[in-house]
């Protein structure tokens, strides 16, 4: 039973993407995208989702939305222009250390989310991770700290603050 | 209705030529940086803003173009779908690039003020 719940979460999120990309509803693309659905979400239901009741919460939904929009607006925004002004800079002003910085969230989603957001501002990237002691070593172009709570706190605190809504 | 289309094709010409502005610093700065490191931060300009952003301007343009006809919504739908992709896949590319770079000691830190993984690589 809980693998055919797990399974019917695949199938409706494999089945919103196949709609999306095709940006059609007729029959065909239809009847062909629960097929293929079918298939994924009986592949993959016990890989992909561990609690189908935290799927279908609006709420974290709702946090998804609301983190997506700030760190596409916000974040992004800062890290870009800082990163833009050292490369167009006529000295090029960079100050680089890999740090070492705790991270306190359990899931593997939430994890690959704050690291996936951690890489995708310019500024930093994560070099490797270690699961035993939980610690992210991340490059860091201008690195005003070496205090690894120093560095947490600067770097993804409040990407993980919103991980932790929306995965865990 | 005509109103909303124009913004539509504003905001989208808006985010294309914000990424053709990262797409050229991101490609200045890949030769200006001389590590490999930096040059992971350089390209991530260009992955972000100069191709995850004008994807999206491109799917709001052709939300708005009824000639394409049966493509109408595919078009946005499938580069909608494709912003994502690169969203979620380009820094796991640049995970692993760090990751093995460092392990393997190809490329040292440089300039470094701490290497906190392997001392021995810095500077």
């Amino acid at each position: 039973m809980r693998r055919v719940s797990r399974g019917f979460i695949v199938f409706i999120l494999a089945f919103t993407v196949y709609v999306v990309y095709t940006g059609s509803i007729s029959g065909y693309d239809i009847v062909t995208g629960v097929i293929v659905s079918a298939v994924i979400g009986a592949l993959f239901s016990n890989i992909v989702v561990e609690k189908p009741i935290k799927v279908v919460d609006p709420r974290r939904w709702l946090h998804l939305l609301v983190y997506a929009l700030l760190y596409f607006t916000y974040y992004e925004a800062k890290a870009h222009i800082d990163v833009i002004r050292r490369i167009l800079h006529p000295k090029l002003p960079v100050n680089p250390a890999i740090v070492e910085a705790p991270y306190r969230i359990e899931s593997d989603f939430a994890i690959t989310a704050v690291a996936n957001s951690i890489t995708n501002t310019p500024g930093t990237v994560v070099v490797d991770i270690d699961p035993s002691k939980k610690n992210f070593y991340i490059h860091w172009i201008s690195a005003k700290t070496l205090d690894p709570l120093e560095a947490r706190r600067e770097i993804f605190e409040t990407f993980e603050k919103h991980a932790k809504r929306i995965f865990e | 209705m005509l109103e909303a289309q124009l913004v539509l094709v504003l905001v989208g010409s808006a985010l294309l030529c914000l990424g053709a502005f990262a797409a050229i610093v991101s490609a200045i700065g890949f030769h200006r940086f001389k590590n490999f490191y930096l040059r992971l931060h350089a390209a991530t300009v260009g992955t972000i803003w100069g191709s995850v952003y004008p994807l999206i301007g491109a799917a709001l343009i052709a939300i708005t173009i009824s000639e394409l006809g049966a493509y109408r919504w595919f078009v946005p739908g499938a580069i909608i779908v494709a912003a994502i992709i690169v969203l979620m896949l380009a820094p796991a590319g640049s995970h692993a690039l760090a990751r093995g770079v460092h392990r393997a000691r190809v490329a040292r830190v440089k300039p470094c003020l701490a290497d906190k993984l392997d001392p021995e690589l810095c500077g």
